[in-house]
């Protein structure tokens, strides 16, 4: 824990080092966790590429009905290509480990990084029925790569950085927030991990439900008062940490294959800038290093908003 | 750097400009329809009536659109006596939902009767409770699925047709077989506008609506005696919604129907109403073939991009097929057990369920998906599936169902093809999701002209299947055009003098009643009920011959206690089926089989004179 976690005595420039490796293993898991999805499982396009525009788009290139969507015994382009895409994801997530400050092609590859998550993103908001929190919540994804980013190039306590990461922040709790209180239908699944891990009636976790999603809209506003900004990124980390972990608390059983693992656990995984983007912002905020750092980086780049 | 600025300010605009705007396009999207309640007046506060009748018992249940707080909640039903209204029975609406369930015992069901549904000063609603139809030679039943109510693929045309063809062709029973209300969170919504859509025909006739995944609010069903679902998709098993809102949508669909054969609730404290229906002497099981049915995900090996689907056309099928895997459940395998033995006011038996027994689509989606087997369907678990076609074949039961979006018509096989029985899977109301029956190879023993998807097939989960018709959609087919798309609905008419069985499959929009219309090809198809278990390999007893008419004839294994079938013969002789080299006792009774006619039955023994007077 030590190793993660910063201290008043540990020099500042260690201290950025630390803040930085939150947003890398951030990216890293996001990406790893949705490579899995779509190796393993199936990301969720087929909403956009199983449609008439999208054929009538592609028609237009001369691509033939067949070509498209497979004979019925061969794949075709929609198969082919979900698929392929997982390598993005899989090239992302190392690029993520290895990216440093002077790495601008692999900034960039991040950056496309971002985009393959927005596209997916998309996908799930078309899925859900134009669901805005659908998009909103996973804010917090899309944006660790360009945080991870911004944290090299502009300096991990550069405003910049900072203030994207307070955006990543709003986005995944007021989404989170928006259908939990009940603005948009209420996931089924959040009523039933509740029920499930808290052995809990429908109505407590209805109650329950409304409770934190009340909470995730204070701790949004809380990011902007100086005096609780910490206790809310510190209450985010945790309850962003909990929410992930949820999934495979909840579905995961010593009866099932691999304890239900492969089914579960990058649920977890991907989710995991839910709680790494409040922890860095928690830890930014929380102990300014008091010592002077033994050399000015230009990697830590200005502080902004410090309290 | 340029670029790389260029591209952090891009990511960050497309994050906010996506969203924002398809919000702005979704209020203009004309894709989905805007499903709401609408507010009408006191007067018509009851929206719709449901109704059956069996064993002298009447429950009706009232849906009312939503009352106030200070509205009466108590509703009133009465029957005309003698050109006045009697009320018969009186409840309070439970709310969620509105619904008001009345019973009314001790009903002679010999005559018809004209109801009102009373609520307040204002509102009444009025219908038809039926006579039972003993005394007709046909009893005519439409089947219906997939009642999508969304403009992308016809969903908002309107359902005159089928109010209009129902009427003429006066259907005896009505079957909703699933997917009434296809909206996940918003069933109340969708549940009145089902009524009011076919709500001029419900009121009129005994009608049965089984509600399906979507109804219970999710994509695809695996109750698991329910259980909680926490995996999307819900291929882990149980239920997605709560356990509340399930309860609601089956208050709503089922609370009208013979009290359930086996009362215990399961988890959630979710009823069950798995079921008897005997109308017009035909005896219907009412079965729950999502409530008990095991998850897959996690269960087998993992054998394509989703828990629930098998894409390698070349994985062992036996793998899937794991111990302790459900999928009727015991409690409905005891009932189906004693349903096919029992007789009494019967002269044919029919099974009504979700969906057919086996995995009965290739290609899955708006294009050429093609799947091996899918989990979602009755082909999974095999011995499950194998267990309920040896339970309903004991009753030469046949087949009614749904859910696939695609009609077809499949004898099933155990053992060989062609020993079970049969199935007819009715076309989708409005196609949502297009499946076709495509096999890569040219079906076995097909009829003389028959397409080449007909014939002898194995479905992706090896279950033996012979396909007579399929009504596959186009290719590519138009949007909103109902027909290419093969929407339709079905008619069954059971004749219990001929003991035959026509299954018939209509599109949309055209008048049954006109020789012009054409079903979809493959159709008007008549079986006889005896087809229902009648495997090629068997041989033929000597024929018996009664003193009565249509006696109750039952076999049983003489080495192992086990029954082989019971079945009301059709007319004073009845020649037993039986697998060669077994012997049976032989047992026969004007309603059950009570008198020991042989006790050393077997293929070829002579032919026999029972008296049962």
């Amino acid at each position: 824990m030590k190793f993660f976690t910063l201290s008043s005595d540990m020099p500042r420039e260690k201290q950025d080092q630390l803040l930085l490796l939150y947003l890398r293993l951030g990216a890293f898991l996001c990406f790893a966790g949705w490579a899995w999805v779509h190796f393993y499982w199936q990301a969720p396009y087929g909403v956009l590429l199983w449609h008439d525009n999208t054929f009538s788009f592609l028609q237009r290139f001369g691509i033939t009905w067949e070509e498209f969507v497979g004979t019925g015994v061969g794949d075709g382009w929609v198969q082919m290509w979900s698929s392929r895409i997982g390598w993005l994801y899989l090239a992302c997530a190392i690029i993520s480990l290895t990216v440093r400050k002077v790495s601008r092609y692999q900034m960039i590859g991040l950056l496309g990084g971002s985009l393959l998550l927005v596209i997916l993103t998309y996908a799930k908001f078309v899925k859900a029925q134009y669901q805005l929190p659908m998009f909103v919540e996973h804010g917090g994804q899309i944006l660790i790569p360009v945080l991870l980013v911004f944290a090299l190039f502009f300096g991990a306590r550069h405003q910049a950085t900072v203030n994207a990461a307070i955006i990543a922040f709003i986005m995944t709790f007021a989404g989170h927030g928006a259908y939990a209180v009940g603005f948009w239908p209420t996931p089924s699944t959040f009523y039933a991990m509740t029920t499930v891990i808290l052995n809990v009636e429908y109505q407590a976790a209805q109650i329950f439900l409304y409770i934190v999603g009340a909470l995730d809209f204070v701790i949004c506003v809380g990011l902007f008062v100086p005096s609780i900004r910490c206790a809310s990124a510190l209450y985010g980390a945790a309850w962003g940490f909990v929410t992930a972990l949820a999934r495979p608390l909840a579905g995961m059983s010593l009866s099932l294959n691999y304890w239900g693992a492969d089914q579960f656990l990058h649920e977890a995984i991907l989710r995991a800038p839910h709680f790494l983007i409040p922890l860095y912002l928690f830890f930014f905020w929380k102990k300014p290093s008091s010592k002077p750092a033994h050399k000015t980086t230009k990697e830590a780049g200005e502080p902004a908003m410090t309290s | 750097m340029k670029l790389l600025k260029t591209l952090l300010i891009c990511s960050i605009v497309t994050a906010i400009t996506i969203p924002a705007a398809s919000q702005q396009k979704r209020k203009t999207a004309k894709g989905r329809a805007v499903l709401a309640i609408p507010e009408v007046e006191k007067k018509d506060a009851i929206c719709f009536a449901l109704y059956t009748v069996s064993d002298g018992t009447l429950k009706l249940t009232a849906q009312l659109y939503p009352l106030a707080e200070d509205d009466p909640k108590e509703v009133r039903l009465e029957i005309e006596k003698g050109g006045s209204w009697v009320e018969v029975a009186k409840v309070n609406a439970i709310d969620p939902g509105w619904t008001a369930p009345f019973r009314v015992e001790n009903w002679d069901d010999s005559k018809e009767a004209k109801y009102r549904v009373a609520h307040g000063d204002e509102a009444t609603y009025e219908g038809i409770i039926r006579k039972n139809p003993v005394d007709k030679d046909e009893i005519l039943v439409a089947g219906f699925t997939g009642n999508s109510i969304h403009p992308t693929h016809g969903g908002d045309i309107s359902r005159q047709d089928i109010i209009d063809n129902v009427k003429k062709a006066d259907a005896d029973i009505l079957f909703f077989s699933g997917d009434q209300v296809y909206d996940h969170f918003k069933h109340y919504a969708g549940w009145l506008k089902f009524g009011r859509d076919f709500g001029d025909i419900i009121k009129d006739r005994p009608t049965l609506c089984l509600p399906d995944d979507h109804d219970a609010g999710q994509p695809n069903l695996w109750g698991e005696s329910g259980k909680i679902s926490t995996l999307n998709g819900a291929s882990d098993g149980g239920y997605s919604r709560p356990g509340v809102y399930v309860q609601e949508v089956e208050r709503a669909q089922t609370s009208h129907f013979p009290d359930p054969a086996d009362p215990h609730q399961i988890g959630q404290g979710i009823g069950v109403w798995f079921t008897n229906l005997n109308w017009g002497n035909i005896d219907f099981a009412v079965i729950e073939d999502r409530k008990f049915k095991t998850g897959p995900a996690g269960r087998i090996p993992k054998q394509g991009p989703r828990p629930d689907h098998i894409l390698n056309p070349d994985y062992d099928s036996t793998s899937v097929d794991v111990e302790g895997a459900v999928l009727l459940g015991e409690r409905q395998l005891n009932f189906l057990n004693n349903w096919a033995q029992d007789w009494a006011k019967a002269d044919m038996k029919v099974a009504l369920s979700a969906t057919i027994f086996c995995g009965g689509a290739h290609i899955h989606g708006n294009a050429n998906g093609r799947l091996h087997a899918d989990m979602d369907s009755n082909g999974w678990p095999q011995t499950g599936r194998n267990k309920a076609i040896s339970a309903l074949r004991k009753g030469f039961a046949f087949h009614y169902a749904g859910d696939q979006h695609l009609a077809t018509i499949f004898q099933h096989g155990v053992a060989e093809h062609g020993d079970g029985i049969w199935s007819f899977c009715v076309p989708s109301i409005a196609n949502l999701y297009l499946r076709w029956w495509q096999p890569l190879e040219p079906g076995a023993n097909r009829e003389e002209g028959a397409p080449e998807y007909t014939g002898d097939h194995l479905d992706g989960f090896n279950n033996k299947v012979t396909n007579y018709a399929a009504a596959n959609p186009e290719a590519n087919p138009a949007g909103n055009i109902l027909n290419t798309r093969s929407a339709g609905w079905g008619i069954v008419r059971l004749n219990t003098k001929s003991r035959e069985i026509t299954m018939e499959c209509w599109p949309r929009n055209v008048d049954i009643t006109d020789p012009a219309s054409e079903q979809y090809p493959g159709w008007p198809r008549t079986i006889s009920q005896f087809d229902n278990y009648n495997p090629p390999s068997w041989g033929k007893l000597g024929e018996l011959s009664f003193d009565v008419e249509d006696p109750v004839v039952q076999l049983v294994d003489e080495e192992t206690d086990e029954i082989l079938y019971t079945v009301r013969a059709n007319g004073k002789t009845f020649t037993p089926g039986a697998p060669e080299g077994k012997t049976f006792v032989v047992k026969a009774g004007r309603d059950t089989p009570d008198t020991i006619v042989s006790q050393k039955g077997k293929v070829g023994c002579a032919p026999q004179t029972v008296s049962l007077n």
